[in-house]
């Protein structure tokens, strides 16, 4: 007893020695701590979505900068990118090699880019002046030329296999990166050096309408406006502008055929043919048919001309179709999945050719005794791959398997769709060429 | 030791954009043994590209081909081994790129392609077209002079690689 009175004794003269004591230079005020901050540590919010990406990772499209340092060549399985920890993403767009995504925020910068970035598709990025990077590994903030970016917001994000374009609320789309065909909806110069472009290129308005909707194949563009018409421009070798011509087109023009008197709501492209769905949920295409793609009754390889798919439109409704480089998918409305053209179609080990739509057993998408309700809701195609999601938020993939971008934790070709696992519920799924991004939000 | 094989490999403008795949595909040039007798970057004009694919003049896909070749930057290389002309095809891999994938997915085209006319390189397909090739975009090059003076060298060995420029240069 004696002992411990002593030591306290000892002890608390010592300590307000340093908070009161008259020596002291600056005296402590205690009050004062209770101004200063509390470290925490960071924490998503809730509205944040997480975002996983799996494929090649050499090119850095992934967004990874952790297996960049490592080395990796490519991921087989799903990984959570952290750039959506601290930004709220919107949206993504996927390339053939780069990876945009498009996020909430007041000021110009709305828009992050990761990977190839030879044509300056993803903003001009340079840490020498004069000497702009080929690759960039992690996203990299990308400004716009925005007159009002505190109340502009970006909707959709599209991109082609070396240009971008941005679809904002307000100010019209946004075109960034290669235009040798013209598909940035500009003039064609000749020997433009698109690496060192700092050029973006501005539409507010398609002759006086809203633009609401965008979709870029892999070397053209095409708008949809409010009164659902739609508008190309780029490449057309294929066929794949519309324009009932073969030419490159270096400004956004109106798509007759057979859809000029329907209200378009969907369009699909990934390579160099496109499907378009009218508000009745019909289907229309035009472009490259080599693979019977387009379902046409002739042999015809290009088509120039807007097509009504009869075939397709005796399924029933369709509410969601995709586009690959060979092959095409259709969702209708009771989410039943149909597939033709060419390539592993999701039907076996057979690489096959079929220009009739062949449905996709249910089963294959989770529709089973336990959960009877499960459809699919939305399909997208890689350039040689499908994916598919259902409204329990689930995901599902097949075909070919370059450099793991199906995420099934294999390298080898899928010959029938199988889920993914992800840590959370899919919203949306982006697909390219070798790699993928699924958009989801936390299961609680 | 027989004499060697001259053809005329271009690597295709969507590769040129991708530096990875560009790499990638040096490397299979290089590991399969390979000499890289010329080299050269440029966008091949129209005139070019038409004279070029002049026997596809008729078919479907000649506008599509020809304005994919004349859209960007291209690498044109000179390329000698025994049997180059053949060895390189069969590194290529099928023209089609959606049925090169899956026929012969470790081929050249069958990774690096993008579509049947974005397929990623050229090859000569035999000795006559690979001389009229090379004289379309090498119209510098002396094929008789190469023979006698460089290709000695070449064959036995006797080279030294040039990285930066993608090139072997004699050592003589």
């Amino acid at each position: 007893m004696h002992y411990s009175q002593k030591v306290t004794k000892k002890l608390v003269p010592t300590g307000l020695r340093f908070l009161s004591g008259p020596k002291r230079k600056y005296p402590i005020n205690p009050d004062l701590s209770k101004d200063l901050p509390v470290f925490q540590y960071v924490q998503s919010k809730n509205k944040y979505k997480r975002l996983f990406s799996w494929g090649n990772a050499k090119t850095g499209a992934l967004g990874l900068k952790g297996i960049i340092d490592k080395q990796a060549e490519y991921l087989r399985s799903p990984k959570r990118v952290s750039f959506a920890e601290k930004f709220e993403v919107r949206t993504v767009a996927i390339g053939f090699g780069f990876t945009t995504f498009a996020i909430n925020s007041d000021t110009d910068v709305k828009l992050y880019g990761t990977g190839v970035n030879t044509d300056s598709q993803i903003g001009y990025h340079a840490i020498r002046a004069g000497h702009p990077m080929e690759i960039i590994y992690y996203p990299q903030p990308i400004s716009l030329p925005f007159k009002n970016p505190t109340t502009s917001k970006i909707i959709k994000l599209s991109a082609g296999r070396a240009h971008l374009m941005v679809l904002t609320s307000d100010e019209g789309v946004f075109l960034l990166g290669n235009n040798a065909y013209g598909q940035c909806g500009r003039k064609i110069i000749s020997d433009e050096n698109y690496l060192k472009s700092n050029l973006v290129h501005h539409i507010e308005d398609i002759e006086g309408k809203r633009i609401i909707d965008i979709q870029c194949g892999q070397d053209h563009s095409m708008l949809l406006a409010e009164d659902g018409s739609v508008y190309s421009s780029g490449w057309g070798a294929d066929g794949q502008t519309g324009l009932g011509h073969f030419r490159n087109t270096e400004e956004f023009s109106r798509v007759r055929g057979d859809i000029s008197d329907e209200k378009i709501v969907q369009l699909a492209c990934r390579s160099d043919f496109i499907l378009a769905l009218n508000d009745k949920g019909e289907t229309f295409g035009w472009g490259n048919n080599e693979y019977g793609q387009l379902s046409l009754p002739n042999e015809e390889q290009q088509l120039a001309n807007p097509t009504s798919m009869d075939v397709i439109n005796k399924l029933g409704k369709i509410k969601s179709v995709a586009s690959g480089g060979s092959f095409c998918l259709a969702a209708n409305e009771y989410g039943e999945v149909y597939t033709w053209g060419y390539g592993l179609l999701g039907l076996g080990p057979n690489v096959e050719l079929s220009k009739k739509p062949i449905l996709i057993p249910c089963t294959l998408f989770g529709k089973n005794d336990f959960q009877p309700n499960n459809t699919v809701v939305k399909v997208v195609c890689g350039l040689n791959y499908a994916a598919a999601v259902t409204n329990l938020g689930d995901l599902f993939t097949w075909g070919r398997n370059k450099w793991g971008c199906l995420g099934l934790g294999n390298e080898k070709d899928q010959y029938f769709p199988l889920k993914v696992s992800l840590g959370g519920s899919v919203e949306d799924v982006f697909c390219g060429i070798d790699h993928t991004v699924a958009l989801c939000k936390p299961f609680i | 030791m027989p004499v060697l094989q001259l053809t005329l490999a271009i690597i295709k403008p969507h590769i040129i954009k991708n530096p990875i795949s560009l790499e990638a595909i040096r490397k299979i040039i290089i590991s399969s043994n390979f000499k890289i007798v010329r080299s050269k970057r440029k966008r091949i004009l129209l005139d070019e590209a038409e004279l070029f694919y002049e026997e596809h003049k008729h078919k479907f896909f000649y506008n599509r081909l020809v304005t994919f070749m004349t859209s960007g930057e291209s690498d044109l290389h000179i390329l000698a081994k025994e049997n180059a002309i053949k060895d390189w095809r069969a590194l290529m891999g099928p023209t089609k790129v959606y049925k090169a994938q899956f026929e012969a997915p470790n081929t050249i085209r069958g990774l690096y392609g993008l579509s049947d006319t974005r397929n990623a390189t050229h090859g000569s397909d035999s000795p006559e077209t690979a001389q009229r090739e090379i004289k379309i975009f090498f119209p510098e090059f002396n094929c008789e002079e190469w023979l006698l003076k460089e290709e000695p060298h070449f064959r036995t060995g006797q080279v030294k690689f040039l990285n930066n420029e993608f090139l072997h240069k004699a050592d003589c």
